[in-house]
């Protein structure tokens, strides 16, 4: 996965019921765009150090250019 | 198959200087069970809702304590292009329930006990259609037969 800052970041419900997760990616620790990155969470707005995993998808957001 | 994809949750990290009150806020935000201690980019423990409870709650450390007195440490480890039979190896001789799985020596995310077993029902259920079909739909060959 790569993204930039910025980008979002949706995270599936792994058990009925559980919603599916968002996050925007604040800071991209690894090289070229690659994992972790620290994201702040859209429902509680806490910081995370974030490795996703097959149930994250990454939404690009439209950089200024 | 690799065990890199059999990683089906994403992996949240903590550094060692937080608390175990923000590990404890992190598990119930993030829905994980377990969090990966992260110093830099290097893996240095692994804190797990029970180890919140009997090392920190059970001995009466306080809230504002640091992750890395609760967490486990050395960690077990699983490389990302192991096969996957490498991680069930791993997981009979170390009694564990969760591995961390690392790419050149860093952190990728967390494999457990669990999500192995959802798929292997899975592939379960995909191998006894064959049979269910069989079962519930007996006569089915027999009406071939008589046409031929």
């Amino acid at each position: 996965m790569h993204v930039a800052v910025g980008d979002r970041i949706v995270v599936k419900g792994h058990r009925i019921g559980q919603p599916d997760r968002d996050c925007e990616v604040i800071e991209v620790r690894g090289s070229d765009g690659g994992p972790p990155y620290i994201v702040r969470w859209g429902d509680t707005g806490h910081e995370t150090l974030f490795f996703p995993g097959s149930d994250a998808a990454v939404q690009h957001f439209e950089h200024a250019r | 198959m690799r065990t890199i994809d059999a990683l089906r949750r994403s992996g949240v990290g903590i550094k060692p200087s937080q608390t175990i009150r923000e590990a404890a806020e992190l598990m119930e935000h993030t829905g994980v069970g377990s969090l990966a201690v992260v110093d830099g980019t290097r893996l240095t423990g692994i804190v797990t809702d029970r180890d919140l409870v009997r090392r920190g709650l059970a001995r009466g450390l306080p809230l504002d304590a640091r992750v890395d007195m609760v967490m486990s440490s050395p960690v077990i480890t699983v490389d990302a292009e192991a096969d996957l039979h490498d991680a069930f190896q791993s997981f009979r001789t170390h009694g564990v329930r969760r591995l961390a799985v690392v790419r050149d020596g860093e952190f990728t995310g967390m494999i457990t006990v669990d999500d192995l077993l959802v798929d292997l029902a899975d592939d379960l259920v995909g191998l006894s259609r064959p049979i269910d079909a069989e079962i519930h739909h007996a006569h089915r060959d027999g009406a071939v037969v008589a046409m031929t």
